[in-house]
């Protein structure tokens, strides 16, 4: 699903936030990404939804070299994974509903299909009750679950999350990675990058360690701290 | 999850696109009320002027052209020529390039000009026994700058005396009416220019303050147009907007100054409401119109990277 060979990303300033990383995912496949801050979790992640462009090496998307994807074709490729971010980004001003829906809209899903998907995504995360309520009148973790029912709601195969923990509080924590995971059961492929040791810890998935822009290790069913 | 294709047809996504992106741009102008209202006033603000220079210049021109029309070369002619004469010496003259019309004047005719143009204090007939005036023909131009040319091709004519134009005159009038000309077009290029720079400016704010709208947008998928269409949209609607609470401040205004003006200065040639306002209203509308899509058009580049 996911393929970074010998990939590097100096930004313009100067920093070196990825130094030839490579590394793969499979179809269906949960995988933390973990390291300090700064460690160039969120580059990499950028470069997956090409906010991002590698200095060097091939980045490639459901067997799609998008290193060099052409600006036409960045629509469809957002369209094919779903992105969370630790803020939500959610728009202030429209109800949880809204926010959903908003995401086909601007995508021209017909009319006709956009209210029973929207319902459909809020139902997975569990808030279809709160579809009219405006953000401001949610807690965090339901703007969180929010925020994902907006990413899944084109049914992509790669959900993205980064830091979706980074706002919350242990419990609210605990129960969007159950979220995540239970998303990945249904099969779409996860990857989300955090430092949140605990949930880390609980769930045993792959996790893949960055630091000062290198893997350090990469291991299945990992905990946030290494063995040794 | 599958991904599932579902087959469109393109009507369908076009009515579709259309429906939402109307929808936006209305849900933006209501939502964003205190937003839209600084743009739509700052548009017609400086819509004014621009529509205030249009009719200043539409007025000059009509002026100049018609003190302009007033330029023409007065052939003298020998006395006691015959009619025959005279017509062929007429149609000589019109065969000749650059002139729109040729008027015969008899002398009799001369005279009873000449006492209209000097009023009833001063009676011609007191003063002279015989009419010393000779006939004339008046000859109107195409262009007043050719009246030179024109006029020494007449002269060369048999049968023609004297040649008059007002050499120094015409001179002095061709310059006035091309300074105004001339400046009439800068002042309206130099306050379109503000007003195109200071309206993009606004509407530039109106999208800086939605950039988190149009990230979204972009991160869940949305091609460029779907992104662009609705803020165009708007920009065209405050364009609008703006124009027609700008007309209800230009015509009122254009009336009011014309009835004055018409009192003050009463035989100052002035542009008809009727001529002017339309035409005006329209071209100032579309212009809006024109200026709010390019407006945001603009300002979106900046965050349509991707």
């Amino acid at each position: 699903m996911i393929r970074l060979q010998g990939v590097t990303k100096r930004y313009p300033n100067g920093l070196l936030a990825l130094n030839d990383v490579s590394f793969s995912m499979a179809e269906g496949e949960f995988v933390f990404l973990i390291g300090p801050t700064g460690a160039g979790k969120s580059t990499l992640l950028r470069l997956l939804y090409r906010a991002d462009v590698a200095s060097r090496g091939k980045v490639s998307v459901a067997g799609r070299d998008i290193t060099r994807l052409p600006a036409r074709q960045m629509p469809a490729l957002r369209r094919s994974m779903g992105v969370v971010f630790q803020d939500f980004k959610l728009l202030p001003r429209k109800t949880a509903y809204e926010n959903v829906a908003f995401a086909m809209q601007v995508t021209g899903t017909p009319p006709e299909e956009i209210r029973p998907r929207a319902m459909q995504a809020l139902e997975v995360v569990g808030l279809a009750d709160r579809a009219d309520a405006l953000p401001w009148q949610l807690s965090g973790g339901e703007q969180q679950r929010i925020s994902i029912a907006r990413a899944i709601v084109h049914q992509p195969p790669l959900l993205l999350a980064d830091e979706p923990t980074g706002n919350l509080d242990p419990r609210t924590s605990w129960e969007i990675v159950q979220l995540l995971s239970r998303i990945n059961l249904r099969g779409t492929t996860v990857l989300v990058a955090t430092h949140n040791k605990l949930i880390v810890d609980i769930l045993r998935q792959r996790v893949v360690e960055l630091a000062a822009g290198t893997v350090v290790r990469d291991e299945d069913y990992g905990l946030y701290a290494s063995h040794a | 999850m599958p991904e599932q294709r579902r087959r469109r047809s393109p009507l369908g996504v076009l009515s579709a696109a259309l429906a939402y992106a109307g929808g936006e741009a209305l849900a933006a102008f209501r939502r964003n009320g205190l937003m839209s209202a600084a743009a739509v006033t700052t548009i017609m603000v400086t819509l004014l002027p621009v529509g205030g220079a249009v009719a200043l210049a539409a007025n000059l021109r009509l002026m100049t052209t018609i003190l302009e029309r007033q330029v023409q070369v007065v052939a003298y002619l020998r006395d006691g020529i015959s009619p025959q004469e005279r017509d062929r010496l007429s149609a000589q003259v019109r065969a000749l390039p650059g002139v729109r019309r040729v008027e015969f004047v008899g002398r009799d005719q001369a005279l009873v000009r000449l006492q209209d143009a000097l009023g009833e204090r001063v009676s011609l007939r007191d003063v002279i026994e015989t009419n010393p005036l000779p006939d004339s023909l008046e000859v109107a131009l195409v262009n007043p700058r050719e009246a030179r040319p024109v006029a020494d091709a007449v002269r060369q004519i048999g049968g023609v005396e004297d040649v008059a134009f007002g050499a120094q005159a015409v001179d002095r009038l061709l310059a006035v009416t091309g300074l105004l000309r001339t400046g009439g077009v800068a002042a309206g290029l130099l306050l379109g220019g503000v007003a195109l720079i200071i309206i993009m400016n606004t509407i530039r704010l109106t999208i800086i303050g939605r950039r988190q709208e149009i990230e979204i947008m972009q991160l869940v998928g949305a091609s460029p147009w779907y992104v662009r269409s609705p803020f165009m949209l708007e920009g065209v609607l405050q364009g609008l907007v703006a124009t027609a609470l700008a007309a209800l401040v230009l015509i009122p205004g254009y009336i009011l100054l014309l009835a004055r003006a018409r009192d003050v200065v009463p035989f100052l040639p002035l542009v008809h409401a009727p001529d002017l306002l339309p035409t005006l209203v329209v071209s100032l509308g579309l212009g809006g119109m024109l200026v709010g899509m390019s407006g945001s058009l603009l300002a979106l580049r900046r965050f349509l990277h991707t």
